[in-house]
């Protein structure tokens, strides 16, 4: 990465009150984004991959969440800091966002045409017509056929992959510099999948944009992402290039989840597992949270929540294995 | 397929067109031909993976096998007799042979009622034994599935996704049966707890002599605990192969998309991907003769018009597909696959 980074999250911490208590869906999270760089966040449910993004956005309902603490700068400005217009500015304006169910994302009382064109006039002056014609341009650049026809079609009229696409269309229609995509592709058929994903990294080259990719899919890491983040019950417990994450893991988390993988070249009579469950907020395991499962696990561990730990340059792992389990100075981060 | 031992279950002709009702007497206007006319056969022992996108009818065939839905038409053969002409009280002494076990962990128990009862429940329906026995079969099954004997007090929402997936299965296991249809059982559940519930059928597999018909989209997960491996398109089956021969050598093209759609987990063998163009047409109205043919990259004049035949090229490896068994191939004898 050359230059000040496109967004980089210091620290952030997002708590939120339920009935049982309060707990860090996501703390202490940190990482830089270059601009049009491609990073993957994995990570099973729970892990705090989605709240990581809408915190980004500051869209954690408030209450029962709050952003507790860190820094998110996006081009030199703290948008935590930043006042709620500006903030709806930047949202589908220089961030813009994509979810896993696009039925539930766009408003199905109006035509798919309408909700790109709000969003056009809402970003820029600009007459209706124009917007309007526009909105034809972005449907048929994400793939809709006859798009002048299909802008005045409701969501309920179009397939998943269609209104992903339609989702897409909106979320490009004012030249994000950033792309949050959560679990853009999960609820698809395997082949429009594939599709999807295909358009979204087209996208990518065309128009520079960086993009965060959350998924639970280590198959679309490897295959889309420039560098990822692991993150286990709402710590990253690891990041690296893509290459090197899947060559060198560190961390026995990832180590467990890339064997667990139904790799498909592997015919393997059984498949690697990780032992037990993700454990609840409310009864975290002293120490490292993922001791419990953990098959290096010694009593060192049980000390302290150990942090990242360089493991190579642009590779770090929250494992005390990399020091020996000595426990790092907290300031070696 | 020819196997040796006569299957546990067989379908020939399985077909199962929903109506599609409109208007205010409710007149059946069309229907959606979910399953049109396909063949079954799992030997005892065999797992057949079942394997296609949204509204290709692998659920609806999966509870067809088991009634708990009536074919429109076609023969169903449970151990050699016809089942489905049986009414529920006729079918019941079969039904304690075949259990289906859900994807939805979370829709398919009873959130009223406890473990002990969930699992209990089939055993008191089936009147197989006193309440002190089932209460001790219970915690059994509890141990098997790899969950604890005081779990039994508990109810669905104090578990985990995979967690409860291990109290179906044994809702399931509960009444002892030969066929299993697991329909998505990890779709819901998470990477890592995925790989602990496939292990897991397969050891029950083992320790029980049980025959699956494992359902699911993921023809990753599918490679793992199949030996033979069902591709279904619209309500067609399209291809049949043991396992080892469909991935290696895919011979209908849309078993070579769905296979070249999955991304590869290993980011130094990055490609792009094959990826066929369209969305799947509605099952209600689809295609004239291959129902494939409005996505296929290999398409010929001849497949808009006439509907393929499932055939046996390779031994035991059967394709629907003009391409790979020409219109003009003398068609061999039908057999049941």
């Amino acid at each position: 990465m050359s230059g000040p980074p496109l967004l980089s999250v210091q620290g952030l911490t997002t708590t939120f009150r339920v009935e049982e208590g309060t707990f860090d869906a996501v703390q202490e999270v940190s990482f830089d984004l270059g601009e049009g760089e491609v990073l993957g966040i994995v990570g099973e449910s729970g892990s705090g991959k989605s709240v990581t993004a809408l915190s980004i956005l500051r869209l954690i309902p408030d209450p029962p969440g709050q952003i507790a603490g860190g820094e998110i700068v996006f081009r030199g400005e703290n948008l935590l800091k930043a006042s709620p217009g500006r903030i709806r500015q930047i949202r589908g304006g220089e961030i813009a966002m994509i979810f896993q169910e696009p039925m539930t994302s766009l408003n199905p009382v109006f035509p798919i045409g309408d909700q790109i064109v709000e969003t056009i006039r809402y970003h820029e002056r600009i007459s209706r017509r124009a917007a309007r014609d526009r909105a034809i341009e972005l449907l048929d650049r994400v793939g809709i056929a006859s798009p002048a026809q299909r802008l005045n079609e409701y969501p309920h009229e179009l397939s998943g992959g269609m209104r992903q696409r339609a989702m897409i269309a909106i979320a490009l229609s004012c030249n994000p510099r950033l792309l949050l995509a959560d679990e853009p592709t999960t609820a698809l058929d395997v082949t429009i999948q594939a599709q999807i994903l295909e358009l979204l990294s087209d996208l990518r080259e065309e128009f520079g944009m960086a993009i965060v990719l959350i998924t639970h899919d280590l198959g679309v890491v490897a295959q889309y992402v420039d560098r990822v983040i692991v993150m286990y019950c709402g710590r990253v417990v690891e990041q690296a290039p893509v290459e090197e994450l899947f060559d060198a893991p560190q961390h026995p988390y990832t180590q467990g989840l890339l064997s667990s993988i139904a790799s498909l070249d592997g015919d393997s009579e059984r498949l690697e597992t990780i032992p037990g469950t993700v454990p609840s907020p409310f009864e975290l395991p002293s120490g490292c949270r993922f001791r419990p499962r953990c098959g290096f696990s010694r009593d060192a561990c049980s000390l302290a929540d150990p942090p990242l730990i360089a493991a190579a340059p642009g590779h770090a792992a929250a494992c005390i294995r990399l020091t020996g389990y000595a426990l790092p100075r907290t300031d070696a981060a | 397929m020819s196997a040796p031992t006569p299957p546990l279950i067989e379908a020939v002709g399985l077909t199962k067109h929903f109506p599609v009702r409109t208007g205010i007497f409710n007149r059946s206007a069309s229907v959606v031909r979910a399953v049109d006319g396909i063949d079954i056969a799992i030997p005892p022992g065999e797992t057949l993976g079942l394997v296609g996108e949204s509204g290709c009818g692998k659920t609806t065939t999966g509870r067809m096998l088991v009634k708990l839905i009536d074919p429109t038409a076609g023969r169903i053969l449970f151990e050699g007799k016809r089942i489905e002409g049986l009414d529920a009280a006729t079918m019941r002494p079969v039904r304690r042979h075949m259990q289906i076990i859900f994807q939805d962990p979370y829709g398919s128990l009873n959130p009223r009622m406890s473990v002990q009862d969930t699992i209990a429940e089939p055993l008191e329906i089936l009147k197989i034994g006193d309440a002190r026995s089932r209460r001790e079969q219970v915690r059994e099954l509890l141990e098997v599935v790899g969950l604890a004997p005081y779990h039994a007090e508990r109810f669905p929402h104090e578990f985990s996704g995979g967690q409860r997936q291990r109290i179906g299965i044994a809702r399931a296991l509960a009444v002892r049966p030969k066929l299993v249809v697991c329909d998505e059982p990890v779709s819901a559940l998470d990477v890592s707890i995925q790989a602990q519930v496939i292990n897991l059928l397969k050891d029950l597999q083992k320790d029980f002599g049980l025959t699956y018909l494992f359902i699911s989209h993921d023809l990753g997960v599918v490679r793992h605990i199949s030996d033979r491996v069902m591709v279904m398109y619209l309500g067609k089956v399209v291809e049949v192969a043991r396992k080892r021969d469909l991935y290696a050598d895919p011979q209908h093209p849309y078993t070579q998309a769905l296979l070249s759609a999955i991304p590869l987990p290993d980011p130094k063998r990055r490609s792009r991907r094959k990826v066929i163009p369209g969305d799947i047409p509605s099952p209600a109205n689809p295609p004239s003769g291959c129902r494939f043919h409005t996505r296929c990259p290999h398409v010929m004049h001849v497949c808009r018009e006439v509907e393929p035949h499932l055939m046996q090229g390779a031994p035991h490896h059967w394709a629907a597909c003009h391409l790979v068994h020409p219109p003009s191939t003398p068609r061999p004898a039908p057999a049941s696959v």
